[in-house]
């Protein structure tokens, strides 16, 4: 309650106030540009902060953080482009709800539980660093391992119609994911020489080829089919019936986005996965979730707009960053001659509680912002197919060039879109494809760091609680969705066909 | 033969295809002394036998679910489909080709421009104004706004 009123005080402070809402509209548009990432668009804003005031530098950075990672949704659900790694589930139902002609209601929902997410993540941020902080701590290698194969475990759930094949789309990101350098030995692996693959292959690469560049293709392949319906260019709440509804999806995403945030490494994009899986398996709705289910918006984004809070815990208590993004922001802190960990809050306490007054003016500014910038969004994607396709296109092309200005990126993403078309005519499924690539590096990593601990025993997953746990959950959703088929296949029940990627 | 190459059929050999030319690479990964006990070939083998087994798997369970579908036309208009497809993807490898010569802004106007043509827009004023308005607005946005530097091309001699 202290760390609250005291916080509260700082909400007079007109440059905290400015700065946080300076920098949520900045990250929402750095956020909705594919290929520009939440850590890019903060790096930009870096300079301008020299000659800040302490606090209100840290907040411009913070508050370019929530706005990109809710950023990251607009697109998703508009052009089927997240803008975010961790947007990516918001696009199964997102963009469906978009060709139903519902997409300000999708964006509505979008915004409104990414503000409930941003608020439940600032009060967790507030009220439980010292416990959550625990929790990172306890974060070993074989956990972490056991972390990337719960989140593999989702593939059982997001595979449709057939587990065969979202296993075959899932190894294959986890190939991919196995390109460039070797996590332990540091050696190089299926490079073919190249210098540009010695860094791997970015995720967002693969995912824009995959959603954006194979939809391209299909809709140019699909000639003749009938123009999808225009949305209305107005934002749409969810009505009270319909937030109701939401509440259950809502305080899946926010805890574990909240959990998923404190932990350095594992991200908002399994956050949003899992969140997505656990509503769809907890829904009164299961089978709506793919088609434009409300509830498969409001997780993700709940649980991405959590973390980007709560991925401040392991920052402010230990100075460590646990992403790109925080990363940034300690060098926003270093700048200003302020130094992270345990003694922050006893040497810098001012600039601890004005970020988090910065950050509840962002998450506040979200919400109006969003609705003003958001009604142009509608409006754009309503354009004709032939000019909004083109436009797509050009924005596409000029978002992948500008992670590394450089043209075999953009060669990438071709051959992803590619692949993704086949992938639709041979009707398989796009997301284990995307789990794979982005846990691949963690799941490997984790694995072989654990048995170096270990001195080669595979006995240290099981002696590590946390890891036996998550393994033992990981296994009860695999074999419980494997049972779920058979017994549906047994009573000849039609399993509903999860409709993305497998048009075609 | 037509009713066994099903979708999924061919989707099980591309599996098995893949899985072998993966595993073909992964067993071709040096090893060193340093190496962990799985060292770098590990994993990526561990991938590879999983891809091709589960490539099978899906020609198996295709071939023995086949009598139970209908025959039907698999791969109807699917030729067609691809070759514009292609199209497309012809215009996006002829911007990487441009890009660094003719420079970013005109190549982007051009590739607008090639999009809506492709997509069915006859070439007139609008389409041409609008695809020099797409490109200026993106030329603006990543380069001034956002500070990325993308190739000036021919942009250079007019001091751009």
């Amino acid at each position: 309650m202290e760390t609250i009123l005291t916080s509260a005080s700082y909400l007079l402070d007109y440059h905290i106030v400015v700065a946080a809402l300076i920098g949520v509209t900045w990250g929402i548009i750095g956020g909705a540009l594919p290929g520009i990432s939440p850590s890019i668009t903060m790096a930009l804003l870096l300079p301008f902060t020299y000659s800040m005031e302490p606090t209100a530098a840290i907040v411009l950075l913070a508050a370019t953080y929530v706005g990109a990672e809710y950023g990251g949704s607009v697109p998703a659900i508009l052009i089927r482009t997240p803008g975010t790694n961790a947007a990516a589930a918001t696009v199964l139902d997102g963009y469906e709800m978009n060709k139903q002609g519902k997409a300000g209601l999708a964006l509505g929902i979008s915004l409104y539980s990414g503000v409930l997410g941003s608020l439940f993540g600032l009060i967790m941020l507030m009220m439980l660093s010292k416990p959550l902080a625990a929790v990172a701590l306890s974060f070993t290698p074989p956990a972490y391992f056991a972390l990337g194969i719960l989140g593999l475990s989702v593939i059982a759930t997001l595979s449709g119609d057939s587990l065969i094949k979202g296993m075959i789309a899932a190894v294959l990101g986890l190939m991919i994911a196995t390109i460039g350098t070797d996590p332990v030995t540091g050696g190089t692996r299926f490079t073919m020489g190249s210098s540009d693959l010695l860094t791997g292959i970015a995720p967002v690469m693969v995912m824009v080829g995959l959603f954006a560049m194979s939809e391209l293709l299909a809709q140019v392949s699909n000639r003749g089919a009938s123009e999808r319906v225009n949305s209305k260019p107005k934002i749409e709440f969810p009505s009270f019936k319909l937030a109701r509804r939401l509440v259950k999806p809502q305080s899946i995403g926010g805890v574990i986005g909240t959990f998923e945030g404190v932990m350095p490494g594992a991200g908002g994009t399994i956050a949003s996965f899992m969140s997505y899986n656990e509503a769809r398996r907890w829904s009164k709705y299961p089978d709506e979730f793919g088609k434009g289910s409300p509830e498969g918006i409001a997780a993700p984004e709940t649980a991405n707009n959590a973390v980007a809070e709560t991925a401040l815990v392991p920052l402010l208590s230990f100075g460590i960053p646990g992403s790109n993004s925080t990363a940034i922001l300690l060098g926003g802190f270093l700048i200003h001659g302020i130094v992270p960990g345990p003694m922050l809050f006893q040497r810098s306490g001012e600039v601890v509680y004005g970020l988090y007054a910065g950050l509840f003016t962002a998450a506040i500014g979200l919400l109006f912002i969003g609705m003003a910038v958001l009604p142009l969004c509608i409006w754009i994607v309503n354009r004709p197919r032939q000019y909004l396709n083109a436009f797509i296109f050009a924005l596409i092309l000029s978002g992948i060039y500008s992670i590394h200005n450089s043209l075999f990126d953009l060669s990438i993403m071709l051959t992803a879109g590619v692949v993704g078309f086949l992938m639709r005519i041979l009707k398989f499924p796009f997301l284990p494809t995307v789990l794979g690539l982005v846990l691949g590096y963690l799941v490997e990593s984790s694995f072989r760091r654990s048995l170096v601990i270990s001195g080669d025993s595979y006995a240290i997953f099981f002696n590590d609680r946390i890891s036996l746990a998550l393994l033992c959950v990981s296994g009860l959703f695999v074999f419980g969705s494997i049972g779920k088929r058979i017994w549906d296949a047994i009573r000849h029940k039609k399993r509903a066909t999860f409709s993305e990627g497998t048009e075609g | 033969m037509q009713s066994i190459l099903s979708r999924d059929f061919v989707g099980g050999i591309v599996a098995i295809v893949l899985g072998a030319f993966y595993l073909n690479l992964a067993y071709d990964l040096r090893s060193s002394a340093l190496d962990d006990l799985v060292g770098p070939g590990g994993m990526p083998r561990a991938y590879g036998w999983v891809m091709v087994v589960l490539g099978f798997a899906l020609c198996a369970v295709t071939l023995v679910t086949r009598w139970r579908e209908q025959k039907s036309d698999h791969w109807k208009d699917q030729g067609r489909r691809i070759m514009w497809a292609a199209g497309l993807l012809g215009i996006g490898i002829a911007y990487l080709l441009i890009v660094n010569v003719v420079g970013y802004l005109l190549s982007m106007i051009l590739l607008i421009a090639a999009t809506m043509i492709y997509h069915g827009e006859r070439l007139s004023t609008k389409v041409l104004a609008s695809s020099a308005f797409g490109g200026v607005m993106l030329w603006a946005l990543f380069v001034f706004v956002l500070g990325v530097h993308m190739p000036p091309g021919l942009l250079t001699y007019v001091g751009l």
